[in-house]
């Protein structure tokens, strides 16, 4: 999976005709095309050691930040994607962003730990560093800024909590969830238990379904079986799946809102669209969109203002077709 | 010769295939510090003998003792370390690795730091050298060598391990006659050491040149065991194949006699400086309809070469070819065999017979070939043809549905000529059709061959055996060196020692210009025989 | 005699490569049975009249894994392999997806047919470059594939413009979820098409032609054969079945997911290949010992599923099974179980029946 990401960042840099200095990106993680350099005596240089090519959420994310910090608010952006989500290169494109001395660095790590060498020498000369989503291993506050993401325990909390008061007298549940160890599948699990816990909601199977639609179909047609078609509720951890799994409700001649209750996260175009539809009944955003948050943080920072270390990025749950509705027109991902 | 305790008895060996008593009560034993023949004609169990000595197989009744203790190898490995080495049939060696490394496989020697390279080169250069090819580079890859030369290395490898018993299956099947002797004087160097080699071989007088002793096996079972000196040609054939000779004695008189008026004809095929670089040099000849010219020459002289041009499997790269006065660019394989040429192999195993199909779909592949993919044979009429051809060439087992790598060497030629004649050319050219196989088929392809000319149909007749072309061209094309060195029309007075003649003058007159030869190498070195002694390996075609 | 002929038949049996195939699947099927005792039930859709049940859905999941497992098979036969499978299914549902969601028309055949041909057609000419750099350029199959694979995700991508595509259209989705007299549309395609192969395959000569290079490409050159054009129709073929794998696939959410669908596909279908009995290292292959490794895989991913095993512990379940079979297909192991039945076969007069693959050698 990963090279074909570097071959899609690949085939990118070459329409834009950039291919070599793509190609030294790879390696050295340098000016990844988006700028070609020129005078920028007068704009703030930013550094953005970001994960790249993976989803469409981190594509609604990573777009942005770029459409954000651009050169008529005042920034020149070096985005410097990771290749093949490797941490090496993230690291390298972190060194030569100090070496560089850039006035600010951000950091959407693609592994939490290993940070701590690049983090110091980038505090030697001065470069503050601000965390972007992603979190470090181990969480020393002093290395960094402040990290500014939406937060993946609370939104399942929320979740959870919806779920609870949906279903006072209690119910069966499938968990549907991304690969196996990945760091959001543990926190959303996290949070979603913290709220289910004591509940009288029983978890009569979790899955992985790979993130995918079409494994969120199969798995759960498979799990609705194995229970006899008796579950009430499905959680899946991503839109996708949830919207397999109404599919698979659909075809096992239940009604998706009516017998089956099926809530999600991410909050994606589609997902809006199948809450309006009624095929989802609750979709928790999980708010990509904080260019703004984080260009107020820069400026803060550059302006010698202390900010918080953790600033939550508010994410918005929906619960209802007319919900969904209302913001389905303008939705960017 | 006192009979002192055999190295290696066999008793009473029976080994059963579903369906097939491959060995029934066969005795053998060898003694140590003699050369002792194996004797019967393919199929009469020799290497299913050979098998359940080193292990291959396991037996099913029966006893082996190996220096006094009874033994049962489980494979070769096992075998080897109890002082028994094989050299196969057919060459059995790693190409892509050097020479030392192919000579030292399994056996290199380890130092501190995992294999000790130099050593290992040096024992290998050793062991090479027991045979007298210490002059060989064993650092070159192996594939630079001709499959005689790799022969000679595979024994090399046999004796790397210090054997006791050393089984040479067919060694001498790939080698010319200064080869030979070569090989024959090492292993009378070893078996004066006192090792016991088990021999298999076709060629008679290579028997009764070196085996003291011979054991003789028919359909599976054994017929006795004589001393090489008591037993004359003809007892011994007739041992081998159960009836009198007879038969066999005719072969010959189908040579025929009648002169052609050769510019009277137009030829079927005609080369005009057809060549190569580097495998062959420019050449004319002619060959007419219905008419047997055999290439004669020793092993890398470039007769191979030469009918790989003919057919396509080589592209030739100067000079050209006319068929029915029409002149035509042979690519690959196909071209030739769409021009009703057809081409049997001297190199079986690698370029003759696909191993895991089985005798039909061999048999029928080259037609199947010339149709297309999208236009298959029907099942009947697949097996008529090959009905038809196994019946005229006597394949054995008449089974066209077994797998014909479980035949043997000459059935599987026989197949092969099958597979030719099914394509019905109207220019044949056998590259060493006999190579390896017994008495009787041999007598057979012969037959098969002089009766194909008698049907119209041009043959070209490669082979080492010079009494064989002798016996069955009309013309005969001399080479050497990678060039025609001479023509020679066949008649009442013709032998093979004319040819070595022919042969042994070129090379007299060839010594004489070497100098001025080895002074033009430096500019040309493609032309360096050494380099060029490999066939020119099939180039793709693009 | 009725035992001696009963040993002869399981013995046959037992050679035949994908016989620990067939038994796994029971075996799994057994373990699922052992879970609930209703497993295997079959009932009928009081609504519809479709079949309902575990095995429908597993024949239902086997379909693409058959399409790619059939093609992966003839490429492995000719002594290559086909790493772009899951690459190309992704391109070709992303293909369909994005032609139908322009085209609208949700209730268009006319848009569905379009969809697949175009789907196909590109699936082809992604085949038929594997064919070329494989066949005439002379790139190893393994590099030529693998570029492939790569570039195809990208391809996916550009097509999609990296997002997630769905569309509506009813008799694209028929293909994936629908049912013909209660049974699942989708795996009778499968069945159909493997079929349409099967006899194409072995009918004419291409059967013989692709196990004669692969076995021995020197000798097939040799006999005449051009290996250019077979290769070429070979990598075209498993990708146009990679294609309809893809339209499969994305059929049964009617959504394309770049990074998702086909995701490490070729491996199943390499895996199904090899419990199938074919060697990788080229020559006799057998379609239906790949039709049997698809079936293996469909339910294996199901019984993970069916039985709740973790998602942790999945992989290693997975391999566990794989291991084991591929370790009963070992001549070595086979040659223990066929030793142990030994003493009486040997009683048994031997028949004068036909001796079919001893190895007897002179």
């Amino acid at each position: 999976m990963s090279v074909q990401r570097r071959f899609s960042k690949f085939l990118g840099l070459a329409a834009v005709g950039a291919l070599t200095v793509g190609l030294a990106a790879c390696s050295s993680g340098g000016d990844g095309g988006s700028e070609s350099g020129g005078d920028s005596g007068e704009l703030t240089t930013v550094g953005f050691v970001a994960v790249g090519p993976e989803g469409a959420w981190r594509e609604a994310n990573e777009t942005n930040i770029q459409d954000t910090f651009t050169k008529d608010a005042g920034f020149d952006l070096k985005y410097a994607p990771a290749t093949n989500l490797d941490q090496k290169s993230q690291i390298d494109a972190f060194t030569s962003f100090v070496d560089e001395g850039v006035d600010v660095i951000l950091l959407s790590a693609t592994e939490a730990s290993g940070w701590e060498d690049s983090l110091e020498r980038a505090q030697e000369a001065e470069i503050p560093v601000i965390l972007l989503d992603r979190g470090i291993e181990p969480d020393d506050t002093s290395l960094y800024v402040t990290r500014i993401a939406p937060d993946n325990v609370e939104v399942a909390k929320e979740v959870g909590a919806w779920a609870v008061e949906q279903f006072p007298d209690g119910g069966n549940y499938i968990t549907l969830e991304g690969p196996a160890g990945v760091g959001v599948v543990n926190e959303r699990n996290e949070g979603w238990n913290e709220s289910v816990e004591g509940s009288a909601l029983v978890q009569v199977a979790a899955q992985t379904a790979n993130w995918s639609a079409e494994e969120g179909k199969s798995v759960t047609e498979t799990l609705l079986k194995a229970n006899g078609n008796d579950v009430q509720l499905i959680f899946a951890q991503n839109d996708e799946m949830g919207l397999g799994a109404a599919q698979a409700v659909e075809e096992a001649g239940l009604e998706p809102g009516v017998d089956v209750k099926i809530a999600t996260i991410d909050g994606t175009k589609a997902a809006m669209q199948a809450l309006a539809d009624g095929q989802l009944s609750y979709v928790h955003e999980y708010n990509p969109l904080f260019g703004d948050t984080a260009l107020d943080v820069v400026n803060k920072t550059l302006d010698g203002e202390s900010v918080d270390s953790y600033i939550i990025v508010p994410s918005e749950a929906f619960d209802s077709a007319e919900a969904a509705q209302a913001v389905l027109a303008d939705r960017k991902y | 010769m006192t009979e002192p305790l055999p190295i290696v008895e066999m008793r009473d060996i029976s080994i059963e295939f579903p369906g097939v008593k491959a060995l029934d009560g066969v005795d053998f034993r060898l003694f140590q510090g003699e050369v002792h023949a194996l004797m019967g004609e393919n199929g009469a169990g020799k290497s299913t003998l050979i098998k359940a000595l080193t292990g291959v197989y396991k037996i099913d009744g029966g006893s082996i003792i190996v220096a006094g203790q009874e033994r049962q190898f489980h494979g070769t490995r096992d075998a080897q370390s109890a002082g028994v080495s094989t050299v196969y049939q057919e060459v059995n060696l790693v190409t892509n690795l050097s020479i030392g490394e192919n000579v030292m496989l399994g056996h290199e020697i380890r130092g501190t730091f995992g294999v000790n390279w130099r050593a290992t080169h040096a024992a290998a250069t050793d062991a090479l050298a027991k045979l007298g090819l210490e002059y060989l580079d064993t650092h070159k890859p192996l594939s630079t060598l001709s499959i005689a030369m790799q022969q000679l290395v595979a024994i090399s490898r046999a004796m790397a391990v210090k054997a006791k018993v050393l089984i040479l299956d067919e060694p001498t099947s790939s080698l010319d006659a200064a080869e030979v002797e070569g090989l024959f004087a090492v292993m009378r160097t070893l078996r004066d050491q006192g090792v016991a080699i088990l021999f298999v071989s076709h060629f008679l007088d290579q028997i009764y040149a070196i085996s003291d002793r011979l054991t003789i096996l028919r359909n599976g079972r054994y017929e006795g065991e004589y001393l090489t000196r008591d037993l004359d040609r003809h007892a011994l054939i007739s041992k081998m194949i159960g009836k009198d000779l007879g038969a066999l004695s005719s072969l010959g008189g189908n040579r025929r006699v009648e002169q052609r008026d050769y510019d009277a004809e137009a030829p079927l095929l005609a080369a005009k400086g057809l060549g190569r670089q580097g495998s062959i040099e420019p050449t004319d000849l002619d060959i007419h309809t219905g008419e047997v010219v055999g290439f004669a020459g020793l092993l890398g002289s470039g007769r191979t070469e030469l009918a790989r041009l003919l057919y396509g499997a080589d592209r030739a790269g100067e000079g050209e070819l006319t068929l029915h006065g029409k002149r035509v660019d042979l690519k690959n394989p196909a071209d030739g065999l769409g021009k009703r040429i057809a081409f049997s192999t001297e190199n079986r195993r690698d370029e003759g017979i696909v191993a895991d199909l089985t005798v039909r779909e061999n048999m029928i592949l080259a037609i199947q070939a010339e149709r297309g993919w999208a236009r298959p044979i029907p099942r009947k009429e697949q097996d008529e043809l090959v009905e038809k051809y196994i019946t005229a060439l006597n394949v054995r087992p008449a089974d066209p549905n077994r797998l014909i790598k479980n035949l043997s060497g000459g059935n599987q030629q026989k197949v092969l000529l099958g597979r030719w004649l099914a394509t019905k050319p109207e220019l044949l050219i056998l590259d060493e059709p006999t190579r390896g196989i017994d008495v009787g088929a041999k007598a057979e392809i012969q037959e098969a061959v002089a009766q194909l000319a008698e049907d119209g149909v041009s043959v070209v007749f490669i082979s080492s055996e010079l009494e064989e072309v002798v016996r069955l061209s009309e013309r005969i094309v001399v080479l050497k060196d990678h060039q025609k060195i001479g023509e020679i029309v066949n008649g009442p007075g013709v032998t093979a020692q004319q040819i070595v003649d022919v042969i042994a003058a070129h090379g007299v007159a060839a010594a004489a210009e070497s100098d001025i030869i080895d002074a033009e190498a430096d500019v040309e070195p493609s032309n360096d025989p050494d380099t060029a002694h490999t066939p020119a390996s099939a180039e793709e075609e693009s | 005699m009725s035992t001696a002929a009963r040993t002869t038949w399981l013995r046959e049996l037992i050679r035949k490569p994908f016989f620990w195939g067939v038994i796994a699947i029971f075996a799994l099927l057994a373990l699922n049975v052992i879970k609930d005792p209703n497993y295997l039930a079959l009932s009928v859709n009081p609504v519809n009249g479709n079949l309902v049940g575990n095995v429908v859905d597993i024949l239902r999941a086997s379909a693409p894994i058959l399409m790619i497992a059939v093609g992966m098979s003839l490429v492995i036969a000719t002594g290559g392999i086909d790493l772009s499978v899951g690459s190309v299914m992704a391109v070709s549902g992303a293909v369909a997806m994005v032609f139908m969601k322009d085209a609208g028309q949700s209730g268009s055949v006319g848009v569905a047919l379009g969809a697949i041909g175009l789907a196909l057609l590109v699936s082809a000419i992604l085949g038929a470059i594997n064919g070329v750099l494989v066949a005439y350029i002379g790139l190893q199959p393994f590099i030529s594939t693998l570029i492939m694979m790569l570039a195809g995700r990208g391809i996916a991508k550009v097509i999609t413009e990296g997002q997630n595509t769905s569309a509506t259209n009813d008799p694209f989705r028929w293909i994936a979820n629908g049912f013909v007299i209660g049974l699942p549309v989708v795996f009778l395609f499968a069945i159909i098409i493997v079929i349409i192969v099967g006899l194409v395959v072995r009918r004419s000569a291409l059967g013989l032609m692709i196990e004669a290079i692969g076995i021995n490409p020197k000798a097939s050159r040799m006999a005449g054969i051009k290996p250019t054009g077979l290769l070429l129709t070979v990598y075209i073929l498993s990708a146009v079945l990679a294609g309809v794998a893809g339209i499969m696939s994305v059929g049964t959410v009617m959504t394309v997911d770049v990074s998702r669908t086909g995701y490490q596909m070729e491996l199943d279908a390499i895996l199904a290949v090899v419990i199938g009995g074919t060697s990788l290292a080229g020559g006799k292959f057998s379609i239906g010992g790949a039709v049997v490794g698809a079936l293996l895989i469909a339910t294996l991913d199901k019984t993970i599923v069916f039985l709740g095993i973790s998602s942790s512990a999945t992989p290693a379940f997975k391999a566990i099974v794989i291991v084991v079979l591929c370790l009963l297909q070992s001549d070595r192991v086979r040659g223990w179980f066929v030793q142990r039945r030994k003493p009486p076969m040997l009683r048994t007069p031997s028949l004068p029946a036909e001796p079919k693959k001893q190895e007897v050698s002179a």
